[in-house]
């Protein structure tokens, strides 16, 4: 155990056996692993570490838990068990789900009524959703539903001293008292473990078609891209891919009978651009970007710049040797695979930090070979609101006992 | 009053010709659409600037003088109300549209624009803004921020928050801050979404970056009238679960339609439960969906349906539905308005319940509601003038809330919850859930100073009590209605 702890492992070992019991208990690693059954047990966990100063990482399946900077916890804190839909009350579109629950399961449990949380995560077979909830993943379908922000109306979630809040309703429309599950969403875990979740939901997408136009260069895409998202079309989604190749994917969903209008006015909007129809699997395209072991980063410009702001990306790459490969929403944000030697990769990192920064945007590094963890933050937050972010980390867990240093500006 | 080197400081601050400290003048400011409640501020400043709201809130900071934002003053919770001797910062000269990027779909605008008119500004290039609230031709922007807005159309379109992509903040030390940012998913915390709807208590929006919309191609508003509330609401239950998302659901009760008629001749049916749909999209899609709202508003009973044949139409019965908080005045001398939420599907039972519990006080409710998503309007209606009433309706409008909790809801879904409904709010959420909240506002504001006492329950549970209706001062001079 760290300095700050005042017990032995052993010591806290036997401890958490009986809050949790035994079968749920084991050393992992350097780490204690404890997989509590209820938010009762969290809460017992979570103030029995506070107490004796010990570190916590919360984890659902640990998909995305290299993502942010690194954290070596006392203490690993598994949602594993909490993994039901506690309610799904389908006529008023609303469910409630432990955030243990891998996505999948949600799905199917909410889709036999017919509905969906309408998100479209990494891994959703395994990633859990308070993982997806820490790290605010989306998807394709942003652009047509938003991010979590939009479709959380409620939490119940455990701080560091073992309190246990609630937050929000399980109603859509609800302004009573402070959106805490707005903090919740992205903290990284940093400010609390996220125990259950009540979502909006939206009927199921069932009549979706999508097509794939090909061009040289991302640029070719700019103006009809602009004048896509002008027109009035119900996108599912609009993906941008460039790497070798660049290709432009457009998902609709409307009604049967209306197809054939909106597919006319796409062509119309491409003009000579080949434009086909795609298999449904470009939308894995993202997902596929994390296969080896490339540093992928999470970039976020206006909306309008994507275009010009892959081909920098993809022009860049190829004068440093690098391969890259891109894929953008249309909301503006991109997801980014870097191949090939550290300092080449940190030197374009440190370049579209600057160049993005200066527009407004970001770049958050997911996953990073090890050789660079020491060489690079994974944040490059510089906001002038970092001090009330740190004032707010303060009072919520004073001991900076979950996850520390993981999240922007040391926090 | 204020002492006066304080009063010096500000004067210093923003000029003498942007301080009031008149207390003819300062009646003005001494409520919001909550006009039961009272209070005269110590002052009131008028920046122009970011820097002038710094310069203010460092005094407040310095000499612990709580300070009050304030926008057109419509809010209907008393979000906006002084506190005793307070500075009050009227945001009305930051009036100004600073930016319009139409590739990028974002304004940025000073918290005293009024809601409208970044509509009016964008609609030339096929944009507008979609959070509506009825009082939308006077409200502000930072008002809107502050309160977290809904209107007629956040069914399908959301809140303010849905809509606030960043914003800049004086925050109660006087420090400068900025949430968010016009690309999405700004790193760290979201202090964006948590600073809308938090009604003031965090500090003063100075600066708002706000998604626009394309304006939909085209819109179909049917007009469906029932024999009960029920009904209408069973015929909502089945287009929902029929899988369509309009832009508007709403139902009023024959209460309520016999007011907005008085008020503004909208020509609605006479019935006892009177349902609005609004579809929007693509025209095709557009006319396909309306084809089924037809035939599940035929299923459920409607005999008579009507679709709105020009804007014109649509327009007068939007008004209509806009007008009846206001129009209750002509059928009774005072009332009272809630705003509480409850899931779709307990409508039936929780309008039954609410009919039940106003024949016992002997008192007539009106209905006005936002269907689609649960927000009941109802609207208690008394005569002060008759010894004890009074006290009978503030008691039912308050058991309303209460059985909107009960039944899964909530007690406010867009009127904050400001003075009037702090002891609601401890109803709703348990003792640990408002300290936890408690923990962001000491964050922001240590000292109490931004827009004290308001929100959270008071330490004093006599204090609270909704508010009966009575004219604002702009309302009696004509200068606006309140909706």
């Amino acid at each position: 155990m760290t300095a700050a702890a005042t017990i032995t492992r052993e010591e806290a070992l036997a401890a958490l056996a009986s809050l949790v019991d035994h079968e749920h208990t084991h050393i992992d690693g350097d780490a204690i692993r404890v997989a509590p059954a209820s938010t009762d047990e969290v809460a017992q966990v979570l103030g029995f570490a506070n107490e004796q100063g010990l570190t916590v990482l919360a984890t659902g399946s640990g998909t995305k838990l290299s993502w942010g900077n690194c954290v070596a916890p006392e203490l690993v804190l598994s949602l594993e068990r909490m993994n039901a839909v506690r309610e799904h009350a389908w006529q008023d579109l609303t469910c409630t789900v432990q955030a243990g629950c891998t996505w999948n399961a949600m799905q199917s449990e909410l889709a036999r009524h017919g509905q969906f949380v309408a998100l479209d995560p990494l891994w959703p077979a395994r990633a859990t959703v308070g993982g997806i909830i820490a790290a605010n993943d989306s998807g394709c379908w942003r652009l047509r539903y938003g991010s979590l922000r939009d479709l959380v109306i409620g939490m119940t979630l455990v701080l560091a001293d073992g309190t246990i809040a609630k937050t929000g309703g399980k109603v859509v429309k609800n302004v009573a008292g402070y959106d805490l599950h707005k903090l919740l969403i992205g903290s990284f875990g940093t400010l609390g473990v996220v125990t259950e979740v009540n979502f909006r939901l939206h009927p199921a997408e069932q009549d979706v078609r999508t097509w794939t136009v090909i061009a040289q260069d991302p640029e070719e895409f700019s103006s009809p891209l602009r004048a896509l998202l002008h027109a009035q079309i119900p996108f599912s989604g609009v993906q941008l891919r460039a790497s070798n190749g660049v290709a432009l994917d457009i998902s609709i969903c409307t009604r049967p009978e209306c197809f054939d209008d909106l597919e006319n006015r796409v062509r119309a909007i491409f003009g000579s651009l080949t434009m086909t129809d795609a298999n449904p699997d470009v939308w894995q395209a993202r997902e596929q970007l994390f296969q080896d072991n490339a540093l992928i980063v999470k970039a976020s410009t206006l909306p309008a710049e994507i275009c010009a702001t892959a081909r920098e990306i993809v022009k860049s790459a190829a004068t440093a040797s690098l391969d890259v490969s891109v894929v953008a929403q249309a909301t503006g944000l991109m997801t980014i695979a870097f191949r090939g030697r550290d300092d080449a990769v940190l030197a374009q990192i440190n370049q579209h930090r600057a160049q993005l920064k200066a527009k407004g945007g970001s770049v958050t590094v997911l996953q990073m070979p090890e050789t660079l963890r020491e060489k690079l933050d994974a944040w490059d937050c510089t906001s002038d609101a970092l001090p009330m972010m740190r004032e707010i980390k303060r009072r919520f867990d004073p001991k900076r006992i979950l996850s520390p240093g993981r999240f922007v500006g040391g926090i | 009053m204020l002492a006066a080197t304080p009063i010096e400081e500000l004067r210093s601050a923003v000029g003498a010709g942007a301080l009031i400290t008149a207390e003819s003048q300062l009646q003005t400011y001494e409520c919001d659409g909550l006009t039961n409640f009272r209070v005269l501020p110590g002052a009131v400043v008028l920046p122009r600037s970011t820097e002038e709201v710094q310069a203010v809130v460092r005094v407040c900071a310095r000499y612990k003088i709580p300070f009050v934002s304030r926008g057109a003053g419509t809010g209907l919770s008393g979000g906006a109300l002084p506190a005793e001797g307070c500075v009050v910062i009227s945001l009305a000269r930051m009036n100004r549209i600073l930016e319009v990027d139409i590739p990028n779909g974002y304004v940025v605008v000073e918290p005293g624009v009024i809601n409208s008119h970044v509509t009016q500004r964008v609609a030339a290039e096929g944009y507008f803004y979609a959070p509506d609230p009825s009082s939308q031709s006077v409200c502000t922007i930072g008002g809107n921020v502050a309160e977290n807005s809904g209107g007629a159309h956040c069914l399908k379109y959301g809140f303010t928050v849905t809509h606030t992509l960043a914003l800049e903040v004086v925050l109660p030390n006087g420090d400068l801050a900025h949430f968010g940012s016009a690309a999405p998913d700004a790193q760290g915390y979201d202090l964006a979404g948590v600073f809308v709807g938090s009604e003031g208590t965090l500090g003063v929006a100075t600066k708002i970056t706000l998604r626009i919309v394309r304006r939909p191609e085209m819109v179909q508003t049917l007009l469906a009238a029932f024999d009960t509330p029920s009904a209408a609401g069973q015929a909502v239950s089945d287009i929902i679960a029929a899988g369509m998302l309009p832009s508007a659901l709403e139902i009023m009760d024959t209460l309520a339609i016999e007011a907005s008629e008085a008020a503004v001749h909208a020509h609605y049916p006479m019935c006892g439960g009177l349902l609005l749909v609004e579809l929007d999209g693509a025209c095709d899609e557009v006319d396909a969906l309306m084809a089924e709202v037809r035939a599940i508003t035929e299923k459920n009973g409607a005999w008579e349906t009507r679709l709105a044949q020009s804007d014109e139409e649509r327009a007068l019965i939007w008004k209509g539905r806009k007008a009846a908080f206001a129009a209750m005045g002509r059928i009774s001398p005072n009332y009272i308005v809630q705003d509480g939420v409850i899931p779709r599907t307990a409508l039936p039972r929780v309008l039954e319940q609410i009919g039940r519990m106003a024949s016992e006080a002997h008192l007539r409710v009106a209905n006005v509601f936002h269907a689609g998503d649960g927000n009941l309007h109802p609207l208690v209606l008394y005569d002060r003038s008759i010894e004890g009433q009074e006290k009978i309706a503030l008691d039912l409008s308050y058991r309303i809330l209460n059985l909107c909790v009960d039944n899964g809801g909530s007690i406010t879904g867009e009127h904050g919850v400001g003075r009037e409904k702090q002891q609601a709010l401890g109803y709703m959420f348990s003792e640990p859930d408002l300290a936890t909240m408690q923990l962001v506002r000491c964050a922001f504001d240590p000292q109490n100073l931004s827009n004290p006492d308001k929100v959270f329950p008071r330490t004093r549970l006599c204090a609270d009590r909704p508010g009966p209706y009575t004219p604002h001062p702009l309302e009696t001079a004509g200068v606006a209605e309140i909706f």
